[in-house]
């Protein structure tokens, strides 16, 4: 699940993920994303979370995630322009597994992805 | 206490740089070129909001062009078949990666708002003093990019259009 409010930088990341095998699922905020888990029959492994976003931001996306016990297979990315380190802190805070700063390479979401073990090390996209 | 220094245009344009090797040149074909201060271009300008520890803006304005050449190479589509929306979709996240990198050179803490992005105007940001500018030219179109701080208590949203 690619969720992020630019359809410019969905686009980067669903292409980055199909080309690596995923089959993507797009939301343009935190609230559309949490509606369209709650009608999925299957939960996506991964979803990559923008933090910046109108009606439910990323942290909060993650937050409410994080508290349902039947999302907890559900690898979270934060993939951000926010760069500080007390986001990043209250990011993995909050539940998130990873977290990539924007701009970001092709190269940079795949190590990230093959140390969560989503993908094989050496995979390219 | 941390101190921090104002940014540079030399930090503008790092931060411009890794945006461009990344998404929109990642070949090395058509870098921006950083030029001397000069007219910023005002058909199409972005603009985030800093508020917090450091208040002000940061703001990229582009001639329609430039604007039409980030649309095609964010979106990876045709320049021609580059509609208003892909503009402002493309610039908005645009001013949002580079904005959300000069944030992270502000004092902390502070907020980064939603981008906002005119079209076919210059923008209007009220009580404010210019920190620093880039100046560049891309496929040989004009853009700018500049942060700006507040001068009075409280950043007036203004600007540019959401």
């Amino acid at each position: 699940m690619v969720i992020d409010d630019s359809r410019a930088m969905r686009l980067i990341l669903t292409r980055i993920c199909t080309q690596l095998g995923f089959t993507v699922v797009e939301a343009g905020n935190g609230r559309e994303a949490l509606d369209k888990l709650g009608a999925m029959s299957e939960l996506p492994q991964l979803a990559l979370v923008d933090w910046n976003m109108p009606e439910m931001n990323g942290l909060e996306f993650v937050t409410a995630v994080r508290a349902e016990a039947r999302y907890k297979p559900m690898t979270l990315m934060m993939v951000t322009t926010e760069s500080e380190q007390s986001q990043i802190v209250r990011a993995l805070a909050a539940g998130a597994h990873e977290y990539v700063i924007k701009p970001f390479t092709p190269d940079a979401i795949v190590e990230k992805l093959a140390l969560l073990g989503l993908v094989p090390n050496g995979a390219a996209a | 206490m941390i101190e921090y220094p104002s940014p540079t245009a030399d930090d503008l344009l790092v931060i411009a740089e890794q945006v461009w090797s990344s998404y929109l040149d990642p070949e090395g074909v058509n870098p921006l070129i950083q030029m001397p201060p000069g007219e910023t271009p005002k058909e199409v300008s972005a603009a985030v909001s800093v508020t917090g520890a450091w208040r002000g803006h940061v703001v990229i304005s582009f001639s329609a062009a430039a604007s039409r050449h980030a649309a095609a190479g964010l979106l990876g589509v045709d320049y021609d078949d580059v509609s208003t929306a892909d503009i402002t979709d493309a610039v908005g996240e645009l001013v949002n990666i580079i904005g959300g990198n000069v944030k992270s050179l502000l004092p902390e803490p502070s907020a980064l708002s939603l981008p906002h992005v005119q079209t076919g105007g210059s923008g209007h940001w009220p009580n404010v003093k210019e920190i620093c500018s880039l100046f560049g030219l891309w496929h040989n179109e004009p853009l700018t990019v500049s942060v700006l701080e507040g001068t009075s208590s409280t950043v007036e949203a203004g600007g540019v259009g959401a």
